[in-house]
């Protein structure tokens, strides 16, 4: 009891101690100290807020295995895919700016692209980078695109369902690859054809019970077969072929969406 | 001759192929090389057969290159080994992440493997003189395992030495380091001469139960007779040896009218959700960094230098990992999943594959070898268990209902590990997500089997399809398939009869079953708490299906469903062993013994409570 009694007196000593040196700070003195605490609180969180704010400039290529994704990662930095590809095992980062064959003027902003693994047993690593991604391309093979429907579309599904993308309204190129060949199919037949098979995904996954393990969220509207333009998130479709090189649908799509 | 070698990165871009012989590959061997050997925690292995070819690698971990070499498979060269790594060596110095063309590097190819063919002419030449020594000496058998030892391997010396000392018998220690090829041939050469006398009684056995096809089930085929016991138990009649038609009794015990109403009706069982649509709920305790142990088995001199010179690289980060630094650590984690019921040999082929991935990397700084060790094991227990295609069952029944034909799940197993249980419990769960289920009896084998299903769907109120005991089970399934497209079922669950995996005519009629009906999931169920004869059974399963199957289609184990999860608290290995052995995903566990005790496998907990 007597401890705290003493403290008690000494904590008023010492206000009245500071109270009083406060008293004898000449008052222009005090007003300048203060405004400059101020100035400094109100810089640090406009900085914060700053940083929060500047979108992070990654974009990301998934897609299934073999769709072309290393290749097109290739195309994008050095114009070549040089000597081919093989089945990814890590994925392909870099930052840099997008080669294209008509050199831009003016500053362009350099781009961190990541070509994720397609391979199924891989698929955890495109959870890891989900967080940071600014903007996704999503690569289908327009050639061999009928046996591989399904598997394409429930790894779409499974990307506009995640809670990152859905939060974030992070905008997906659905981005028809192998155009170059002759039975490739067209970006038109590729949507209707995923739009599809997401609207059965709907249907069989939303059967489960409100604790939807499997999935963050749910896409689309009720009562209405979906449709892309139901996301939250801008999805658009567009054609490339990774081999010849033509990858100016792409080039556009990332940087309208990395601002300089 | 060598067909081709390649040097790619890990991220998938080709680097460098030898462009002298420049024969295209039929196929797709690399990337079929990588999709189910590398990815597969198969890295570890010797090689990698593929067709017509053989394909053998080496890793450039620190650079983050792999460098493979493709030949024929009949033509067994001695020198890709050494070529391999000395093309690691050279090229490794030449690399350059900003490089993408390394045509330099022809001409010191072409010299290495001048070189190369060399030496391993030299080699030959110094072995067929010696073995006419060995030849005297040892029995007829070893000369076969010298022949199919010759396929590259560097420890044919010492192969060489120790089996002449320890005989037939002991040919399973030599080969322990990987060389499978060899190992199966061993041990089939070793143990044939003794076997010989079982295998013929029980071909002729096996043989007979499949002539007699449809009335005695071929269920009975190498079952032991039962001696009378009694004046009123008759001998039952396994095989066709004296079938005299007053034997034929009824030995169906079906009680014809049903049930004498001792049965109430059940409500429709309703025991609220199936745990497969609960959240997991799960505790996440606080992960411990460090070791709980210390390597403690190490000497405490050798401890003391090695300590501090380890925690000095760890500082500083800059050594590269060897096989010696990586192996204590492996060895404590080997151990640590051994005692979590993880198959001995498949421990032994992960730590493989870890280590392989790890040789000579580059320390990161501020971590430990242990640490890194675990890391990689950690990412390499989740690369095996994430399944390798889709598992949404939900959905495969949709597909299959817009052809407007039943799905067919067969449950196939050993004996006692609760395939009937599960299935009830399967069943719920695709009740309460509005599916229609059709089960069929085909476990025409047990006493009450069809009964305790025909209890099951009582209480689900689901249709069974049964015809009793005694009938051949292929033929069972094949009319409740019929009957299940007839009455518009979405689902058709099949009951088969427990088997062990080396009992062959029970194999061949379970084949047969799988072969008639093609169903559209074969699901392995096995038990939690089995241990190392879970790669026995689900190997010998997948063989004895593929060997016997016919018209093209090999189906094999699609599925496993794991059982007994709730009576291993945290000795989960088994699941890894199945998954590793066979590829096939887990489906389903099995966590209780009523109907709502079903989940999904996590598979973060599972690694985590293997590695704690």
């Amino acid at each position: 009891m007597e401890n705290l009694e003493d403290l008690k007196i000494m904590a008023e000593q010492w206000s009245y101690q500071g109270i009083e040196y406060l008293q004898k700070i000449p008052p222009t003195q005090l007003y300048a100290a203060v405004g400059v605490l101020l100035f400094t609180t109100i810089l640090l969180l406009l900085s914060i807020r700053l940083v929060r704010r500047t979108k992070s400039n990654t974009v990301l290529l998934s897609g299934l295995s073999g769709s072309g994704k290393t290749v097109l990662f290739y195309q994008l930095r050095d114009g070549s895919s040089h000597q081919g590809t093989v089945t990814s095992m890590e994925p392909n980062e870099g930052t840099f700016v997008l080669h294209s064959k008509n050199a831009k003027k003016g500053k362009i902003k350099p781009v961190h692209l990541v070509d994720v693994p397609g391979h199924s047993r891989l698929r955890p690593k495109l959870e890891e980078f989900l967080p940071q991604a600014a903007a996704i391309v999503f690569v289908v093979d327009a050639l061999e695109f009928l046996p591989n429907c399904r598997a394409a579309s429930e790894y779409l599904y499974d990307i506009l369902t995640n809670a990152n993308v859905v939060k974030k309204k992070v905008p997906v190129l659905l981005c028809c690859n192998k155009t170059d060949k002759l039975t490739a199919h067209t970006k038109e037949f590729i949507r209707k054809q995923m739009e599809k098979e997401i609207e059965k995904l709907r249907a069989s996954r939303s059967a489960v019970s409100t604790a939807d393990i499997a999935n963050d969220f749910t896409i689309g509207i009720e009562g209405e077969v979906f449709s892309f333009s139901h996301c939250c998130n801008k999805v658009t479709v567009a054609e490339a072929s990774g081999l010849n090189g033509e990858t100016v649908q792409v080039q556009d799509f990332i940087r309208e969406y990395i601002k300089p | 001759m060598l067909e081709q070698l390649l040097i790619f990165t890990r991220g998938g871009l080709i680097l460098w192929t030898c462009k002298e012989i420049g024969n295209a590959l039929k196929g797709s061997p690399i990337d079929t090389l990588i999709r189910s050997c590398l990815l597969e925690e198969r890295s570890g292995e010797v090689s990698f057969n593929y067709g017509a070819y053989t394909l053998k690698w080496t890793f450039h971990n620190d650079l983050g290159l792999v460098f493979v070499a493709v030949y024929q498979k009949i033509l067994q060269l001695l020198y890709v080994d050494d070529l391999l790594s000395m093309v690691k060596q050279s090229f490794s110095e030449i690399y350059d992440p900003k490089r993408m063309r390394y045509d330099d590097f022809d001409e010191t190819f072409r010299q290495l493997r001048v070189e190369a063919e060399a030496r391993a002419e030299e080699m030959k030449r110094t072995k067929q003189v010696v073995k006419p020594l060995n030849g005297v000496k040892k029995q007829g058998q070893v000369s076969k395992e010298e022949t199919k030892k010759s396929n590259g391997e560097k420890k044919d010396d010492e192969g060489k030495v120790s089996s002449v000392s320890n005989g037939n018998h002991k040919m399973e220690d030599d080969v322990a380091n990987g060389k499978e090829n060899s190992a199966d041939n061993n041990n089939s050469v070793g143990v044939d001469v003794s076997k010989l006398a079982k295998l013929r009684s029980k071909g002729v056995r096996g043989r007979g139960g499949l002539r007699k096809a449809d009335s005695i089930g071929s269920n009975k085929g190498s079952s032991k007779v039962e001696p009378p016991k009694k004046a009123t138990k008759k001998n039952r009649v396994w095989d066709d040896a004296a079938a005299a038609p007053k034997q034929e009794e009824k030995l169906d015990f079906t009680d014809e009218h049903g049930d004498n109403g001792h049965v109430d009706v059940v409500a429709a069982a309703d025991q609220g959700e199936s745990m497969m649509d609960k959240e997991e709920v799960f505790s996440s305790d606080s992960e411990s960094e460090d070791d709980d142990e210390p390597i403690s088995d190490e000497k405490p001199e050798a401890k003391k230098k090695g300590w501090f010179s380890s925690v000095f690289q760890s500082i500083t980060g800059k050594a590269n990992l060897e096989r010696t630094d990586l192996e204590p650590a492996l060895k404590a984690l080997k151990e640590r999943l051994m005692t979590k019921n993880v198959a001995e040999e498949i421990a032994e082929k992960l730590c493989e594959s870890v280590e392989a991935s790890l040789e000579g990397k580059k320390l990161a700084s501020f971590t430990r070898i242990s640490s890194t060790v675990q890391g990689a094991m950690e990412e390499a227990l989740i690369r095996i268990l994430t399944p390798r295609r889709s598992i949404d069952i939900m959905r495969d029944v949709h597909a299959a209902k817009e052809q407007r034909r039943p799905y067919v799940v067969v449950f196939v197993g050993v004996n006692g590990v609760g395939k009937s249980t599960n299935l009830a419990k399967v069943a719920y769960w695709l009740q309460q997500h509005k599916v229609s289920v059709m089960m069929a009896a085909c476990d025409t084998f047990r006493s009450g089997a069809v009964e305790q299903l025909r209890t099951h769907a009582r209480r689900l109120q689901i249709p069974i399809f049964e015809k009793g005991y005694e009938k051949d089970p292929a033929v069972v399934a094949k009319e409740a398939i019929q009957e299940a497209t007839r009455n518009g079922s979405d689902v058709v669950l099949v009951d088969t009869a427990g088997r062990m995996q080396d009992n062959e005519p029970l194999m061949r009629a379970l084949s047969k079953l799988i072969n008639l009906n093609k169903p559209d999931l074969v699901l392995f169920v096995g038990e939690a708490l089995v241990g190392n004869d879970a790669v026995d059974q689900l190997s010998k399963f997948n063989q004895k299906l593929s060997d016997l199957s016919t018209s093209g289609s090999t189906r094999l184990i699609d599925g496993i469903l794991l059982t007994k999860f709730d009576t291993i608290d945290d000795k989960v290995g088994a699941a890894l062993s199945m998954v590793y052995i066979s590829g096939a995903p887990v489906m389903f566990v099995g966590c209780g013994q009523s109907y709502t005790d079903l989940k999904k496998l996590n598979v973060k907990a599972i690694v985590k409570t293997l590695l704690k």
